[in-house]
């Protein structure tokens, strides 16, 4: 294969995901506006440099009853009238899908200088129609329709799974929780900072935590937000520009240095069957992970120092602990237990406190991600920063294990 | 005059934290709002904490209330209760800080620290959380540990939610012990320090019950609901003022601002003074939300009914008409999506009557919070913090920021106010704000 040229990138900006924009009364185009000037006014770059647009989102057809988003762009700065736009989509993994567009089109030496924005209202409706909104990211009529919150009861199916195949404890989920609130008290931007909480909450099963579905009760979620994150990606050519406008150096700006993307079948059961007798209980998840990381170069986990996982649920954060390779299939609880995944362990799991503690406003999730793993490499990540990190790695998950897409990022 | 700001934030945070140990706090007053708030969030950073109020029954019941608050069981775990008859001395000998939360009352708080003077042992701390009593006055009379150990500490209720706080040091308050209680609120109880100097109302209160009491002010000539609306979220709070004042409570209204009015004359001295329509309807019982309403209340068919304060009688809100308020639209609309600088400059730009009486207000606000820098913070940025994280409310240089130097000056100099040096002086294109990490999108909320 012919050598494509690399993915710079330059720097982002995310909302502060405790904000309620329904409270505010705004229309998620402020939210995009937000995100958007942010990033270019943290990356001292002009609106009228940007040659394209991407925009991540799942679902404001359902929750603001908008589509067309990549259009709201021009919305944000009268310089980006005729920019190329669009809107990707693929559940909770949108954000992700937009950034691997951006990516391929400048691989393709199309553009020198794409904006990301991932962008989620939720707030808009209460907690059972969201609920049945995010129904749409499995197979609505099969496994969703005129269920309570389906999500968290497909993710207690994965638990009851790892249960079935190597035996799992509520106190490693209870962990998990813990350390990702725990976290998020460290990030600015985290949506439950103030929020209540401590392992023997995170263990309580009274009406203050009460089950929602299955195994999974109210610490095991993550949370409904209303945010929006934005990232600058560029070809070497502007990098270099740009690099030497800023007076820093081309090798100390992190690049997208590897990249997975695996779908496997939407309905929840389907996949679990298919990997009956597989090492891995997602195995397109683990070959999504690992992909990015032969993409990047790097052997195995022990080259990443942080990741950024999809946490939408304790148990898919479980899943992702061994799917990483952090331990043997089935084993993930050890990682837990010698304190591997906290902050300051051996591969600190979501330092930013993932969807649990910062927030998971879906089609933003996957650009606040690489946004984070991006602070982490760069040593921006402030109180949250993982020590001398060189290279951090996000997965990001649509539907029940569905659309993977994880990047490694590093300088 | 005052120390320099946080030091907790700018790294030195763990020498400062090794300074004191508090494992063990006692709360004082913890059945009233304010105590049980605070003795929550001590739970989630001090393995133990003693709720002590008059009665045991009391206590627990502040328990059970703080429970609910946070929203969780486990608060009880790292919690005892008793009471003052029974418990006080032990518990104040054990503790390593004594947060005292009791009525707002000189006399009632001094029998208090008579009482702790005696029975602490003489390297504890002791805290109050008074919203603007004198903490040089509350000294007064103390033994020298006590004097070297006090301080003001001024959360925000509910302060599960709200995470500004105030820091007050009296004159011979352990300069290190504010340094170690700076960075143990800010690191370990999540909160946004703001030290103020031992000032009527400190900071917070002075400038935010300023604008609430000239609005209590206006409503007696234009009505609270045309006043509420003017002076509403668009100009940068989640809250309009008057329903604020309502929520608060009027009695508490008027202690803080007799107290400001009384002991701090200043160029706005007039806008502190307690309308007296305020005063009547507060003899005949009426005292905000907790009696059933006060500018806004309502009917016993549930309409909401509206203050007119010229003849103190309620009426219908649907029925009292709308004037022509386009502009507010206009910048409402502006809000919405997100161009708040747009929205801001057009604020400035409106004309006609009610658009005066918009500006003179947030003129007003401006210009008193940039005329308080020296006297109640060091900065603007910690009056900025207090009304940003304490009030929720655009901060006075979010404001000068958003709307520009130029046609802020303008604006306070047409409501015929003092225009602050800081702003004169400033060169077009100087910023004032400077906490990257608040959203100030957030504070311009639109209808």
């Amino acid at each position: 294969m012919a050598q494509v040229p690399e993915v710079y990138v330059l720097g982002g900006y995310q909302t502060d995901f405790a904000r309620n924009w329904s409270k505010e009364k705004k229309h998620f185009v402020a939210m995009m506006r937000e995100a958007v000037l942010g990033a270019l006014d943290k990356t001292q770059i002009e609106p009228s440099e940007i040659e394209v647009a991407h925009t991540g989102n799942f679902a404001a057809e359902l929750y603001s009853k908008q589509g067309h988003l990549g259009a709201f762009f021009l919305e944000i700065d009268p310089a980006f009238s005729g920019l190329p736009t669009s809107r990707h989509e693929a559940a909770c993994a949108s954000g992700s899908i937009a950034i691997l567009a951006a990516s391929a089109e400048i691989e393709a030496q199309r553009y020198d200088l794409a904006c990301v924005v991932g962008v989620e209202q939720m707030k808009t409706v209460g907690a059972g129609e969201g609920g049945d909104f995010l129904g749409t990211a499995a197979w609505y009529e099969l496994e969703a329709k005129g269920i309570d919150f389906p999500f968290p009861k497909l993710f207690g199916k994965l638990g009851d799974e790892y249960d079935k195949r190597y035996g799992l404890k509520d106190e490693h989920l209870a962990e998990i929780s813990t350390i990702n609130y725990a976290n998020a008290k460290l990030n600015p931007n985290a949506q439950t900072r103030t929020w209540y909480m401590n392992y023997d909450h995170a263990m309580s099963r009274d009406e203050f935590n009460g089950a929602v579905g299955g195994r999974i009760h109210i610490s095991d979620c993550s949370q409904v937000t209303d945010g929006a994150a934005a990232l600058l990606l560029a070809s070497p050519e502007y990098a270099k520009k740009w690099a030497d406008r800023v007076g820093v150096p081309l090798e100390s700006i992190p690049r997208v240095k590897g990249w997975g993307h695996a779908t496997a079948r939407i309905r929840f059961e389907d996949k679990i069957a298919e990997s009956a007798n597989a090492q891995y209980v997602l195995p397109h998840v683990r070959s999504t992970v690992t992909d990015a990381q032969k993409r990047a170069g790097i052997a195995d986990v022990s080259g990443i120092d942080a990741i950024e996982t999809h946490d939408c649920f304790t148990t898919s954060e479980y899943m992702a602990v061994d799917h990483f390779g952090l331990t043997a299939p089935g084993e993930s609880w050890k990682a837990i237990e010698e304190g591997d995944i906290a902050l300051g362990g051996k591969t600190p799991i979501n330092p930013s406190g993932g969807l649990i503690g910062a927030g998971h406003p879906v089609g933003a999730t996957g650009v606040r991600q690489v946004l984070d793993c991006h602070k982490q490499v760069t040593g921006e990540a402030g109180d949250y920063q993982v020590e001398g990190a060189k290279n951090a790695q996000t997965l990001n998950i649509g539907g029940s294990g569905t659309t993977s897409v994880s990047f490694v990022i590093g300088t | 005059m005052l120390s320099a700001t946080t030091a907790a934030a700018t790294g030195k945070s763990a020498d400062l934290l090794s300074y004191r140990k508090i494992n063990h706090v006692v709360v004082l007053g913890a059945n009233g709002a304010m105590g049980l708030g605070s003795g929550a969030l001590f739970t989630t950073a001090v393995p133990r904490v003693t709720f002590l109020a008059r009665t045991k029954d009391k206590a627990d019941g502040g328990l059970a209330a703080a429970v609910k608050m946070v929203r969780s069981s486990t608060v009880a775990n790292r919690v005892d209760t008793g009471s003052y008859d029974a418990d006080f001395d032990r518990v104040v000998s054990e503790a390593d800080l004594i947060f005292e939360a009791v009525t707002e009352q000189l006399d009632l708080k001094k029998e208090f620290f008579d009482r702790i003077d005696k029975a602490r042992r003489p390297d504890s701390i002791v805290a109050t959380v008074t919203s603007g009593l004198s903490i040089n006055q509350l000294a007064e009379g103390r033994s020298d540990s006590f004097r070297k150990n006090f301080l003001g500490l001024h959360f925000f209720n509910p302060p599960n939610v709200i995470v500004g706080t105030e820091l007050i040091a009296g004159k011979e308050t352990d300069p290190k012990l504010v340094d170690f209680i700076d960075a143990f609120c800010t690191k370990r109880l999540g909160r946004a320090m703001v030290r103020t100097a031992d000032t009527a109302g400190f900071a917070g209160y002075r400038v935010g019950f300023k604008v609430l009491n000239e609005c209590a002010i206006l409503a007696e000539e234009h009505g609270p609901l045309l006043i509420d609306e003017l002076v509403g979220p668009y100009t940068g709070r989640a809250m309009t003022p008057l329903a604020t004042v309502d929520l608060v409570g009027w009695d508490i209204h008027r202690a803080i601002v007799d107290n400001i009015y009384e002991l701090a004359p200043d160029e706005a001295h007039e806008t502190l003074k307690l309308p007296q329509y305020m005063a009547d309807l507060m003899a005949k019982g009426v005292l905000g939300r907790k009696t059933g309403g006060g500018f806004f209340a309502k009917d016993d068919a549930g309409e909401r009914i509206v203050l007119d304060p010229k003849t103190q009688k309620y009426a219908p809100k649907s029925s009292l008409p709308r004037p022509d308020l386009d502009f507010i639209d206009e910048i409402s609309n502006l809000h919405r999506v997100g161009r708040y600088v747009d929205g801001m400059r057009a604020f400035a730009e409106a004309s006609g009557p009610y658009a005066a009486i918009a500006q003179k207000v947030i003129a007003g606000y401006i210009s008193y919070s940039f005329h308080r820098v020296g006297e109640v913070t060091d900065d603007i940025s910690g009056i900025d913090r207090i009304m940003g994280y304490g009030f929720n409310w655009a901060p006075p240089s979010v404001l000068v920021d958003t709307i520009g130097l130029k046609p802020t000056i303008q604006m306070i100099e047409k409501a015929g106010l003092p225009v602050p040096p800081a702003l004169a002086n400033a060169q077009e294109g100087t910023t004032f704000f400077d906490d990257p990490q608040v959203n100030v999108g957030k504070f311009f909320v639109a209808t």
